[in-house]
């Protein structure tokens, strides 16, 4: 299993994260309705909007799972948090970064993984809205195209959180 | 940006504004969103378009239910340029009053539950693909 680095600007990052002060806060209608939207859409049994923070990640959504955080080490948006674009895992017993994975070869036995990161307009990627399911599946460009979407939908959201806190 | 212009209507706001934003940044037709039939009369007497998606309701209760067609006979009407335009409807469920309906209005596409923001941006790409004159 490969573990990813942690981005450059990690510094900046957590501070940008902590500074929304979302951590560990309820689920929200507003959130929900963006993953609820997508595990539809794309008909997928698991669908999570991800933060990370130092050694964790923790959702602020999720659909199809009663855990609500993983051990960062081990998750597969800390992968997709070093680019800019969507990171797709088509069959990750195919991928040696993540054949040997906890999460692939236990619960919740992860066989496809995208993840669009959650790109602040600073540029800090903070997390991924990321769909998730137990067989290998394929995205094509009109479906990348609308979880794209549904990851500015979940920035916008953010976004909001940080100006009502200055306000 | 693509020269040809779809109307939208559908109430629904997150399916709505997901389809109008992919388009765009897929660089597909540009795609006006109206969220009721009264918006969407306003924005047909603005500008001229090459297709419309169309979510219709249901109307009435029991025996007397029947679904509102009235916003496609204003665009169908004699005098509109949107009388020979491609329409698709959305619809909860296709009855055969329905489809003899839409057969009536010269609308071949129906678009059946759950809606796909998918299947719109495919109906979308398609009317935006041979644009008509309108």
């Amino acid at each position: 299993m490969h573990i990813a680095a942690k981005p450059d600007n990690e510094t900046a990052r957590l501070a940008a994260l902590y500074e929304l002060l979302i951590l560990d806060t309820p689920p929200e209608e507003r959130f929900d309705r963006i993953a609820q939207f997508a595990a539809s859409e794309f008909d997928m049994p698991i669908v999570l909007i991800t933060l990370l923070d130092s050694e964790r990640q923790w959702f602020k959504a999720r659909i199809g799972t009663q855990v609500c955080e993983t051990g960062r080490d081990i998750s597969f948006c800390s992968h997709a948090i070093l680019r800019d674009d969507t990171m797709v895992v088509e069959d990750a017993l195919q991928d040696p970064r993540f054949a040997d994975n906890p999460l692939v070869t236990g619960a919740p036995h992860i066989r496809f993984y995208a993840g669009a990161p959650l790109a602040l307009p600073s540029g800090l990627r903070l997390g991924t809205l990321c769909l998730i399911d137990r067989r290998p599946r394929t995205l094509d460009t009109l479906d990348l195209g609308i979880l794209g979407t549904l990851r500015d939908l979940a920035v916008m959201e953010l976004v909001r959180t940080e100006e009502n806190h200055d306000a | 940006m693509p020269d040809s212009h779809i109307l939208l209507v559908e109430p629904e706001p997150m399916l709505r504004r997901t389809v109008v934003m992919t388009a765009r940044s897929l660089g597909m037709s540009q795609v006006h969103e109206a969220a009721s039939s009264d918006a969407a009369l306003r924005m047909l007497r603005s500008r001229t378009f090459h297709g419309a998606v169309i979510a219709v309701d249901c109307i009435g209760r029991g025996a007397d239910q029947q679904y509102d067609l009235g916003l496609i006979d204003r665009l169908r009407a004699d005098d509109t340029p949107g009388k020979t335009m491609p329409i698709a409807i959305m619809a909860e469920q296709a009855t055969a009053e329905l489809l003899k309906a839409l057969r009536d209005r010269n609308i071949s596409r129906v678009i059946l539950k759950p809606f796909r923001a998918k299947v719109l941006l495919e109906t979308i790409e398609k009317f935006g693909a041979s644009p008509r004159k309108p």
